[in-house]
């Protein structure tokens, strides 16, 4: 009953006119990045941190979250259309793409849109009912504790979006030495500033984000040199009665596990589509047909990863740690708003953390009538050609890093992180992991720098804490497993990984040919 | 043929050194009462390690290429480069303009008309953000 006069309080939040518009404009814009290649909500959420600098801050956290959970619908529609994957869609390419073939679109975009709204529907509730119960869990951790808990992190991280533990550890620490870049806050030392003054406060979180993943990305797109030609085929949306019966039961079991893997650390969309593609494989009642176009291998991964992007802000208002860098940098939007996401935000600004949760079923429904009944019209966003589209959003790349703090030198330190950006993308190293270790890092160093003042400099606080010993010991495990399965097979283990590159671009032959 | 695996270990031994000979630099303290060149001694060790590691599996596993497009990276760094010297020392429109009219060659075709219509619109788009939204724009 406590949920329903909070969720009831939130509503009362969420249903001002002013959020309404901020939550409206949050799925729109959400929907239109989700649908465009080449700019993820990473980059987007980047670009309008410094807008939020002018408008109230439920507002501003309202229109971030739905840029993220909305994207997570409009990657479908392109997927399914057009065969262009997302991070968060490769699995919808697979059935959603067959179902195109057959001429059955408007029954693959009816399914993913109503999937996904079974799955942000069931994980709200999840939301709601976990983060108060799981923000008492992080009153007992201490520094040694938090510490662990992000060494944790970055672990799972690492594995989960880039399949190769040495390579995503090693962004995580780069992101770690990016983020020490600045003034100590201990001792007052600038550390790394090479003596230029706008580096004093550090390298600005913009600056990182747009170089690594706005401007990497526009080059590599380029560098592909394809031209899409937009989908020009006839939508039925409406599905029959039995086909509608179908969707049901494998959207729910998509929800269940996307909400649970959207709350471990290094879950996500982007993980939770595969599980609940590779579920629906074994149990489902048509599971001859997927892979060939069947509506339940459409629908559990769209339900699955709509519920895994919003059950994953619950490690981030419960805990205060996020879990992966898309939450990140929604973290870094609370604390320029002045807020520390954790335990105690959900009993010291309850009206935040329920009109967010409210908003979040607020924009499901903006959603579902912007997914599902005007479809046809965003589609025409594929008839912008990319020679006009790069320029533009090259544009909102500059005005966004110079707005942060009215200074063009921010322009040039984006520049250089543009450049890093795409040496990482040619060495196959993947930039998530250290937008999490650059923001985590002087967390993660104040945490440990207060964990061994408390010990006298031992270590052994670390292991001896209930909490921080499982952590690391999970930790411990996994790196062993790692380096056993890696000294075993090497081999193997890159073919595997070659595999797994090209299920991921099925749609860009042509990327990385040209040199 | 420029071997992949073999180059980012190197890269990370790279950064791994400037980090951690940087980091010697600052008092290292000791563990008890940690100085500011500790910790990112004690990440770049680990980062130098990984390096190592991946530099050795280089030679283990399969040679891979590198593909790598100085072209258009150049193009595009070089119109934001621009972009925050012009609006420096002319003014922002100008720099809107040489932004648009150097990255759009590293587009598929090249069309100055185009080019022109680009550059207006956003001209107008930075103007609507400094006079309605009220962003600090130094336009003109």
């Amino acid at each position: 009953m406590e949920i329903l006069h909070n969720l009831a309080f939130g509503f009362e939040h969420a249903l001002t006119l002013q959020n309404l518009m901020f939550c409206a404009v949050g799925c729109v814009v959400g929907t239109l990045i989700g649908l465009l290649p080449g700019l993820g909500p990473l980059a987007t959420i980047s670009l309008l941190l410094p807008l939020t600098y002018s408008i109230p801050v439920q507002g501003a956290l309202i229109m971030l979250a739905g840029i993220y959970y909305g994207a997570q619908y409009g990657d479908s529609v392109s997927a399914i259309t057009m065969k262009i994957p997302h991070a968060s869609s490769i699995v919808a390419c697979i059935d959603g793409y067959q179902l195109t073939l057959k001429g059955r679109t408007g029954l693959a975009l009816f399914t993913a849109g109503v999937s996904s709204f079974i799955g942000g529907t069931v994980a709200i509730m999840v939301l709601a009912a976990l983060a108060p119960a799981l923000g008492q869990v992080a009153l007992l951790f201490g520094p040694a504790d938090y510490t662990a808990l992000m060494m944790f992190g970055f672990v799972c991280v690492s594995f989960v979006t880039t399949g190769s533990l040495i390579n995503g550890l090693a962004m995580c620490m780069i992101g770690v030495l990016l983020g020490q870049i600045g003034t100590d806050v201990n001792s007052g030392q600038e550390r790394y500033t090479l003596g230029l003054p706008f580096l004093v406060d550090g390298v600005s979180l913009v600056s990182v984000a747009l170089g690594c993943f706005g401007i990497a990305e526009i080059t590599k797109n380029l560098d592909s040199r394809e031209d899409r030609s937009p989908f020009n085929g006839k939508i039925h949306l409406i599905p029959s009665w039995a086909e509608f019966k179908r969707i049901i039961p494998s959207a729910l079991r998509g929800s269940v596990v996307g909400s649970a893997l959207g709350i471990l650390p290094g879950g996500g969309p982007s993980i939770a589509q595969f599980a609940a593609y590779a579920l629906d494989k074994k149990v489902s009642k048509y599971k001859h047909e997927i892979g060939s176009g069947a509506i339940e291998g459409v629908a559990g991964q769209a339900a699955a990863d709509e519920a895994a992007a919003r059950t994953s802000f619950i490690p981030l208002m419960s805990i205060g740690i996020p879990e992966n860098a898309v939450m990140a940098l929604m973290m870094a939007a609370f604390i320029i708003k002045g807020i520390q996401p954790g335990p105690n935000m959900i009993a010291g600004h309850p009206d935040l953390f329920w009109g967010l949760v409210a908003s979040m079923w607020v924009g499901n429904c903006f959603l579902l009538i912007l997914n599902v009944p005007m479809v046809r019209y965003w589609l025409s966003v594929f008839k912008i050609p990319y020679n006009v589209l790069f320029p533009c959003i090259l544009f909102f790349v500059c005005i966004g890093t110079f707005s942060v703090n009215n200074s063009l030198e921010d322009v040039l330190v984006t520049a250089a992180f543009g450049l890093l950006g795409y040496v990482f993308l040619r060495l196959e190293l993947d930039p998530a992991p250290l937008m999490l270790g650059f923001i985590l890092g002087p967390m993660l160093e104040e945490n440990f720098r207060r964990a061994l003042l408390l010990s006298r400099g031992s270590f052994s606080t670390f292991v001896t804490r209930p909490i921080s010993g499982t952590l690391l010991g999970l930790v411990g495990l996994f790196v062993l497993w790692q380096v056993v399965a890696s000294f075993l097979k090497p081999k193997a283990a890159d073919v595997a990984h070659a595999s797994e590159d090209e299920a991921a671009e099925p749609a860009q032959p042509a990327s990385g040919v040209t040199s | 043929m420029t071997n992949r695996n073999l180059l980012r270990g190197l890269f990370l031994v790279a950064i791994a050194l400037v980090f951690g000979l940087g980091s010697l630099k600052y008092p290292t303290g000791s563990f008890e009462r940690a100085g500011p060149g500790l910790f990112p001694l004690l990440v770049s060790s680990l980062l130098f390690l990984l390096g190592v590691v991946t530099v050795v599996r280089a030679f283990i596993v399969e040679r891979a290429p590198l593909n790598f497009n100085v072209r258009n990276i150049a193009l595009i760094l070089g119109s934001l480069c621009g972009f925050a010297l012009i609006s420096e020392y002319v003014n922002m429109i100008a720099g809107i303009v040489f932004m648009v009219f150097v990255a759009t060659f590293a587009g598929t075709s090249y069309s100055v008309v185009r080019n022109i219509k680009i550059a207006l619109g956003l001209i107008a788009v930075a103007l609507f953000f400094q006079k309605v939204l009220g962003v600090q724009l130094p336009l003109y």
